[in-house]
């Protein structure tokens, strides 16, 4: 702190503190407090909340009921002879309370026996829409304390487990199948990588070089969704390579045999790969570039295999490099939303980054979601760590 | 390629892999990269081409003539053009966030030697390292919990300047490291404010840095998905508008911002890579 000070003096030292720490509590440590906090947090959907919505559910069908009696009342008043002209145009005239009762169709069908007369109907339809006034009051009363209770973490919740032990089976192994093709896409994007960033930092050829680096970054650059959409024209029924296949003679398309890659578990896998390998190229190539070349050729002189001179000197030195890159493919691939749910087009079985977002924006379970969302940061950190004790590199090394 | 066994005459008794292995070994290499590059770039190439075909779902295999049809109907678009400008005005607000935290996590960090420097290096990092949907969703639930925000473009640019800033520390931490001293401490003894030292040794040594910073963020925000989709609630950008017409079926007019995405990719990595080299 006392190099910092005598560099910037107190009052820069003071704003970049207190930026610093603007940024740790806004942005990081809190709202990752406040998810974890709603993780912990149980709300017994069954018990008060349900039973407001299920008041709330009557009292809309109870309104609903209401506003077709007023709308039949007026549509007999309209159908009766001496009706005087301002009920004529009463359908439309009805204070739009609910949507839904301007649109019944029914109402016209069901023509009213008109025994009581315009007067006494004019009553009945007063009295109705009374009691419709106060079913709309009572809606708005419970619905705002539904929103109170749903909305106030901490009224009626207590801190427990549940919302992770109550995590169904079907969940529980999409949560693990998840991982487990993350880890897969992660194993297979080195495999792919290793060779070609091997390549690119040994190149000598200059010219070679930028070409080929021009050629990593563009479709690093571009778009994650337009990289994803170009395979789903490949991968489609009508798409390219099953009119390769068909122009191979493989299956025949006139004849229906198309295959339907997209949504299938390896349209996924390889959308998947495609979209994350160059996350694991840059990383490999940037530690392999610094390797001074003539311990290679010293390893091949000293008659090193092929096989050797990686394990041997190429790997160890990479290593960093190959930890960021698996770490990123990784936390990618495990948190992915984009690959499943454009390739996977809802028929795909599920990613658990969906199952998430179900979660908040579907069953409107934010405690649930938060759990969710806690058990995948937590599979991702374990992996972090995981991975810097095996390849034996500090954090320090890692965001680079 | 061929690598002097003339000026190396140990090389064959040194027991070094025989030539012609080696040359072998390299081909398959080669032709192993141009299959990579080639797979790399096909699908987008398909895309770009899909952009140009009359055919009303995008497709190369069924060819109906050449139009410009799907870019003339870019500008009609009111969702997209919507779209654009919310996710300009998301990267203007994550670039003004971003870069002075960036810049003072960097300079706290290179100066500070005591052992926290190490938790709070973690902690100022760890945005990178995790999963974008979290940080979506942990913004949204705090804007919410604490502040009643409601997701919209807002906590958007909040969460994408959590790991956004994140990485234009990092940016200036390297710059940082490599920066020389002596001139600060010269300055200094010779009588000027720390202040004044900031402002005209520190800010223009770190000044392309920032401006590098400012385009990655900017490229950063435009781009993001994944973060975006779970922290914007009932708003949306370009890029979260694309994915879902991505998930309601295909249309050209896609392909179409496809291709304008590469150009504006391709164009700014050449004039990068132009420019580096010069430098270099």
């Amino acid at each position: 702190m006392e190099a910092l000070v005598r560099s910037y003096g107190k009052g820069l030292t003071a704003v970049f503190a207190g930026l610093v720490a603007l940024w740790i509590i806004l942005m990081i440590v809190v709202p990752q407090v406040t998810m974890i906090d709603r993780a912990f947090t149980y709300q017994d959907r069954g018990g008060e909340t349900a039973m407001l919505a299920i008041e709330i559910d009557r009292a809309y069908t109870k309104r609903f009921q209401l506003e077709q009696q007023v709308q039949r009342a007026q549509n007999a008043a309209d159908a009766e002879p001496g009706a005087s002209a301002p009920s004529v145009s009463a359908p439309s005239a009805t204070p739009s309370i609910g949507a839904p009762a301007a649109t019944t169709p029914s109402a016209g069908g069901l023509p009213q026996p008109s025994a009581g007369g315009a007067a006494n109907q004019e009553i009945d339809v007063e009295a109705l829409e009374a009691e419709i006034a106060t079913l709309t009051a009572k809606i708005e009363e419970l619905e705002s304390q539904e929103d109170l209770s749903s909305g106030e973490a901490g009224m009626k919740a207590t801190y427990s487990l549940k919302n992770f032990t109550t995590m169904s089976g079907i969940h529980f192994q999409i949560f693990v199948m998840t991982l487990l093709y993350a880890f897969c896409v992660t194993i297979l994007s080195f495999l792919i990588c290793y060779p070609v960033a091997f390549v690119i930092a040994t190149t000598t050829n200059r010219n070679r070089l930028a070409l080929m680096m021009l050629g990593l970054v563009i479709p690093y650059a571009i778009n994650e969704l337009l990289r994803i959409f170009s395979w789903i024209m490949i991968l489609e029924k009508n798409g390219i390579l099953n009119t390769f296949l068909n122009f191979i003679g493989i299956i025949d398309i006139d004849a229906g045999e198309g295959i339907r890659f997209v949504a299938s578990n390896g349209a996924v896998f390889t959308v998947m790969v495609y979209a994350y390998v160059l996350f694991m190229v840059f990383p490999i190539y940037n530690t392999i570039d610094t390797l001074d070349k003539n311990q290679i050729e010293a390893a091949r002189d000293l008659g090193a295999s092929a096989w050797k001179i990686h394990t041997r000197v190429v790997i160890p030195h990479a290593k960093p490099g190959i930890a960021v890159g698996s770490i990123m493919t990784f936390m990618l691939s495990a948190g992915s939303i984009a690959v499943p749910e454009i390739v996977g087009r809802g028929l795909h079985p599920d990613w658990f980054s969906q199952l998430i977002y179900r979660r908040f924006f579907e069953a409107d379970s934010w405690n649930q979601g938060s759990a969710y969302s806690l058990a995948l940061l937590i599979a991702c950190i374990v992996f972090i760590f995981a991975t810097m004790a095996i390849f034996k590199v500090g954090i320090r090394d890692i965001a680079k | 390629m061929s690598v002097a066994t003339r000026t190396d005459p140990m090389g064959v008794e040194t027991g070094a892999q025989p030539r012609a292995d080696r040359d072998w070994a390299n081909a398959i290499l080669g032709g192993y990269v141009v299959v990579f590059f080639a797979v790399m770039f096909l699908p987008l190439l398909f895309m770009v081409a899909a952009a140009f075909n009359a055919s009303p779902t995008p497709s190369v295999t069924d060819w109906q003539g050449f139009t410009l049809r799907w870019f003339r109907e870019l500008p009609n678009d009111q969702r997209m053009i919507q779209g654009l400008w919310h996710s300009l005005l998301i990267a203007a607000g994550v670039i003004v966030i971003s870069i002075p935290f960036g810049l003072s996590g960097a300079f706290i960090l290179t100066r500070m030697r005591s052992r926290g420097s190490s938790l709070l290096y973690t902690v100022l990092v760890s945005p990178v390292l995790v999963p974008g949907i979290i940080l979506g969703v942990t913004t949204m639930i705090f804007w919410r919990d604490f502040f009643g925000v409601q997701a919209g473009l807002f906590t958007a640019m909040a969460a994408q300047s959590s790991f956004i800033a994140s990485y234009c520390m990092l940016m200036f931490m390297a710059r940082l490291q490599r920066q020389d001293r002596v001139l600060e401490e010269a300055a200094l003894d010779l009588g000027a404010s720390p202040f004044m030292v900031f402002r005209r040794i520190t800010l223009p040594f770190l000044m392309p840095t920032i401006l590098t910073a400012c385009v990655i963020a900017f490229l950063q925000s435009i781009e993001n998905y994944n973060t975006t989709f779970f922290a914007i609630g009932g708003s949306w950008t370009l890029v979260t508008e694309i994915g879902s017409r991505m998930r309601f079926g295909l249309s050209p007019m896609i392909n179409a911002i496809g291709v304008i995405f590469v150009a504006i990719t391709i164009i700014v990595a050449i004039t990068h890579t132009l420019v580096t080299r010069k430098r270099a």
